[in-house]
């Protein structure tokens, strides 16, 4: 036990740097699947069918591929066309992308849960279905999707661990390195795992504190 | 004001209106009574574009209803719904200056100040900051004839409301309509209160299986009405279960 505490001490300052950065390729990510999300959700409602079905298109040929498959896709196969990203960047890219499929599937889940009478009520005040869905819709919508939205992103957070597959210093591949040269696998992944477990507890208490405070009286 | 010409609607196969005629005065108040299923509320809401009508034509206020004249309508006409519709996401004063801020375009702060006039003018003075969660149903009804009344419009159009209240909150909503209407604004009502309609309709019609019956001053339809069918109907309404 005293010598798991040495080691503990000994990796954390190195696998802290690694959570660090496990939590900022999740930021990152997560800002880019929402964004990307809300474009595919309003597509997937649109009125004009070719906007749907390219919504269908993209939405399941992401949701086809594999996240490791995706990652490799934009950090291996982009360069040969003479895109190159690094890989925090390719991580954060790839991440969102296939991330953004479930957000709009989350966001799609709240938009069509908001009661129709009350975009009728826009309707009856003259408001412009771009207007209703901005100032009715997509508020209350986005209120009924933070729970989904909550798992989704605890999910992310744990994902990330597969951009270590593209070098990516994050979390679990600080901890692979660690492992390799140390030979104290027991330990570091121990660590690992409890600290994974330490960023992701919060984060699912705060989305519950974000949703308690979001719901109307 | 309000002009509705051999005007028929479908759902499908189903017929909901067949050549529906009628014209309502400004400053008249309409009721339209009826079985439930008759199509009252359709009508109601092809006036506002809130269904679109297959044949014959609707104008208000001289504008002939159409794609292209439906957002210079809904400025025209208001609605007041039977389960209020408030947005709930928004305070009551909110709810009242949504449409005049934001379709309208009128300065927030004039808006603010008209619909606490509004609210003080359905009794709920009070309660500008609450949220519609928290206010009765009878309440959130007054609210929502303020938004209505908010938008200054030539007309109001009310989708029976006060079906959805506890019996003990129906008199103050039908306290704020019977003042509307000594106040002088067009209203066309879809209601089941017919002790009501008679006092303060001008006008009473007949509706049953999308068909006008009857259309005439309200008293004479209300209490001495000249069809088979409105006769059975009130004696049904009326006569204590």
């Amino acid at each position: 036990m005293s010598e798991f505490l040495t080691d503990a001490v000994a990796f954390l300052p190195v696998l802290a740097r690694g959570l660090a950065t496990t939590i900022l390729l999740t930021v990152c990510a997560l800002a880019v699947s929402l964004a990307l999300g809300l474009v595919w959700a309003l597509m997937g409602m649109s009125h004009h069918a070719p906007l749907r079905w390219t919504n269908a298109i993209v939405v399941n040929t992401v949701r086809g591929i594999p996240i490791i498959v995706q990652l490799f896709c934009v950090y291996f196969v982009l360069p040969d066309w003479g895109i190159d990203f690094p890989p925090f960047l390719a991580g954060v890219i790839g991440l969102g992308i296939a991330y953004s499929v479930y957000q709009a599937e989350n966001l799609r889940g709240g938009f069509e849960s908001v009661d129709r009478q009350l975009v009728e009520a826009g309707t009856a005040l003259g408001m412009s279905r771009g207007m209703i869905t901005r100032r009715i819709v997509m508020p209350l919508g986005l209120r009924t999707a933070l729970p989904s939205f909550g798992n989704t992103t605890v999910m992310l957070l744990k994902d990330s661990s597969i951009a270590s597959t593209i070098t990516v210093a994050e979390l679990t591949r600080s901890g692979q390195l660690l492992a390799i040269s140390t030979f104290k696998n027991g330990t570091v992944y121990v660590l690992i795992a409890l600290l994974y477990l330490a960023a992701s507890i919060p984060l699912a208490m705060a989305v519950r504190a974000l949703e308690k405070k979001a719901a109307w009286r | 004001m309000i002009e509705l010409s051999e005007v028929a609607k479908a759902f499908g196969a189903r017929q909901i209106l067949r050549d529906v005629s009628f014209t309502v005065e400004a400053g008249e108040v309409a009721c339209l009574i009826g079985p439930s299923g008759s199509g009252k509320s359709t009508i109601l809401r092809t006036i506002n574009g809130l269904e679109r009508h297959d044949a014959g034509t609707i104008t208000v206020d001289g504008t002939l209803l159409s794609d292209k004249s439906l957002p210079a309508i809904r400025r025209k006409v208001s609605m007041v719904f039977q389960r209020f519709n408030l947005f709930p996401h928004r305070t009551v004063i909110e709810n009242i200056i949504e449409g005049p801020v934001h379709v309208l375009r009128e300065d927030p702060e004039a808006a603010r100040t008209r619909a606490v006039e509004l609210l003080r003018r359905v009794g709920l003075a009070d309660r500008a900051d609450a949220h519609p969660g928290q206010l009765s149903g009878g309440q959130q009804q007054r609210v929502g004839i303020a938004r209505a009344l908010a938008m200054q419009p030539r007309a109001i159009l009310f989708d029976e409301p006060t079906s959805a209240l506890d019996p003990e909150r129906v008199g103050e909503v039908l306290a704020v309509i019977r003042e509307l209407a000594e106040d002088g604004m067009t209203m066309v009502v879809v209601t089941h209160e017919i002790a009501f309609a008679r006092e303060v309709a001008d006008r009473a019609l007949f509706i049953d299986e999308g068909v006008i019956v009857e259309n005439g001053p309200a008293r004479q339809v209300l209490t001495a009405p000249s069809a088979e069918r409105t006769r059975l109907f009130l004696d049904r309404v009326l006569r204590p279960h």
